[in-house]
């Protein structure tokens, strides 16, 4: 299982907005488990989903210089029973960055009907990283070019 | 992978609260990629790992009729990480009708604060109900030996 929970960006504007899609098959490895009866989305899945793309588009808005973690979530509505085939288009935006963290939001959709959203999340910021390294990942996960 | 974030439960109270424990390993799948070469426990595998183990006071407390699901995060901190070889000690309290006070600790320290609200559905209906009594057992090392 690679822990990545979004497949591709499909529109990143700097220091505002960031949209992009993930594809929810049941051969997802969270599935094993989740349950035996009957195959449900975890609702933590769509939080992961938001705070990665957001997560990017902090790193992309600082010019990979930094890199972000979340520290706080804030209320989050997700979806308790959501049956997989379908594939989830997530926005992100950010509300404030600064050097030292950011605070955004986003909502997750499918066929255009909202069915996930998170009010505030706050990323720290941390500076130890290697700049050409996250560049890369970058372009490779977003089907971007930095 | 399998989706199972809890290892073992050391306290039931029935209706109140659950302790248990998810032992951080080097050879968790997550860990790969959250992030590379710099190997924490992702933030909302700590958060399902809550979830989780609040599934298990509910199936305990309802004679296995019911679980529970995550629908909503009132407010999620993270104040540090879990890293491979950490011991995550969970606590779960039932605060109110499908809502949970969560905190996962390593050594004593907190390293997450949760709270959040579920939606209990019908255990028979996503699992099969002999095999997790049986498995609450197991988490609860009551196997007979």
């Amino acid at each position: 299982m690679r822990f990545l929970y979004y497949d591709r960006v499909t529109g990143i504007e700097k220091g505002k907005a960031i949209v992009g899609v993930k594809a929810f098959p049941l051969s997802e490895e969270f599935f094993r488990g989740h349950f035996s009866r009957k195959a449900l989305v975890p609702g933590v899945i769509f939080i992961e989903a938001m705070a990665q793309l957001l997560g990017w588009l902090i790193i992309y808005s600082h010019d990979f210089r930094l890199s972000a973690i979340m520290s706080l979530i804030q209320d989050v509505e997700l979806p308790p029973a959501l049956e997989p085939g379908f594939t989830a288009e997530i926005r992100g935006e950010i509300i404030t960055t600064t050097k030292r963290d950011s605070l955004g939001k986003a909502e997750v959709y499918i066929e255009g009907e909202k069915i996930a959203s998170m009010e505030r999340i706050i990323y720290s910021h941390f500076h130890r990283i290697e700049p050409e390294e996250l560049k890369r990942r970058f372009e490779y996960y977003s089907g971007m070019r930095a | 992978m399998r989706y199972l974030l809890v290892d073992q439960i050391t306290e039931f109270k029935e209706g109140e609260s659950i302790r248990g424990i998810k032992n951080v390993a080097m050879t968790e799948d997550f860990l790969e990629f959250h992030f590379p070469r710099n190997p924490v426990m992702p933030g909302v595998m700590v958060l399902e790992a809550l979830v989780q183990i609040g599934g298990w006071l509910e199936a305990a407390s309802s004679d296995f009729r019911n679980w529970m699901v995550i629908r909503k995060v009132t407010r999620c901190n993270y104040y540090g990480f879990a890293f491979p070889g950490d011991q995550l000690e969970l606590e779960v309290q039932r605060t109110g009708e499908a809502l949970y006070r969560g905190t996962a600790l390593v050594k004593g320290k907190r390293k997450v604060k949760a709270e959040f609200e579920g939606e209990i559905i019908p255990l028979e209906e996503i699992e099969d109900v002999e095999e997790q009594r049986r498995f609450f057992r197991l988490l609860m090392r009551d196997i007979g030996l």
